[in-house]
């Protein structure tokens, strides 16, 4: 047996201990795509609710690149990536949904897209009060850019600004596929 | 606005200094778990709805301590698996 066959069969199973499964991802990708990836040097302060999550309008933003199957699918092989954005009606279901998105394993989300944007669990917390509500749309875009510049001054203000004066969200459910 | 993410990527939500954040050990695409498995689904968006109430230093990663391992085996068992798959 090789020496890095002995390492890989005498070392834990991160699927089995329960650990990080793909160790190193952040420079494996920067290295693969460089200047892709972003770091930044300051945490961003926590803002705090101001009412009770039963009480607050949630909305979930998402870089799945979910969409409604009638909306003009985004672009997944333009070699930058889509600097749009797409709005998901809250309200929506399994069946109304699409995935444009070729970066992760889809096999799982596309039977159940609650997998990765759990549209219907957000919709059964606020029926039962859990949320104060969800805000008429969600957010979706295509995580792959290869201009994280670009990206913050398209997607991710136009993403902001739309939460806070269109849809008056309270807090916001982040899901970074 | 307060926000919390849900992260399978432990050194990349690092990275970008979140200000609260979930991590679960299980691979990219599954971040609320496997299809059809409803509880879990709703176990990791409580969990992490959770820290919009609870953190209160910024960069706060929580884990949820469930096997991936675990996950599988038992979503093998559920009938609505055994349609669709």
């Amino acid at each position: 047996m090789m020496e890095a066959d002995k390492r890989t069969s005498s070392a834990a199973d991160p699927r089995e201990v329960g650990t990080q499964l793909r160790p190193g991802l952040w420079h494996a990708i920067n290295e693969r795509y460089p200047g892709s990836m972003i770091r930044k040097e300051s945490f961003v302060p926590q803002a705090r609710l101001r009412k009770p999550l039963g009480a607050s309008r949630l909305t979930l933003i998402s870089s799945c690149g979910v969409q409604l199957k009638t909306d003009q699918p985004l672009d997944v092989c333009h070699p930058f990536g889509d600097f749009r954005f797409q709005r998901v009606p809250s309200g929506g279901k399994h069946d109304d949904l699409i995935i444009h998105q070729l970066k992760y394993p889809r096999d799982d989300a596309d039977l159940d897209i609650n997998v990765i944007f759990p549209i219907e669990r957000l919709q059964e917390l606020s029926e039962e009060g859990r949320l104060g509500g969800l805000t008429p749309n969600f957010f979706s875009f295509i995580g792959y850019n290869m201009d994280p510049e670009k990206f913050e001054r398209t997607v991710a203000e136009g993403i902001a600004n739309a939460v806070v004066e269109e849809e008056r969200a309270e807090c916001a459910l982040l899901a970074p596929a | 606005m307060p926000t919390v993410s849900v992260t399978v990527a432990r050194e990349v939500t690092e990275a970008i200094k979140v200000p609260r954040a979930l991590f679960l050990p299980w691979p990219m695409g599954h971040h609320f778990g496997v299809p059809f498995r409803r509880d879990l689904q709703r176990r990791v968006v409580l969990a992490a709805l959770g820290l919009l109430e609870s953190s209160e230093q910024p960069g706060t990663i929580l884990d949820l301590p469930i096997k991936w391992a675990d996950v599988r085996r038992e979503a093998k068992t559920l009938p609505e698996q055994g349609r669709k798959l």
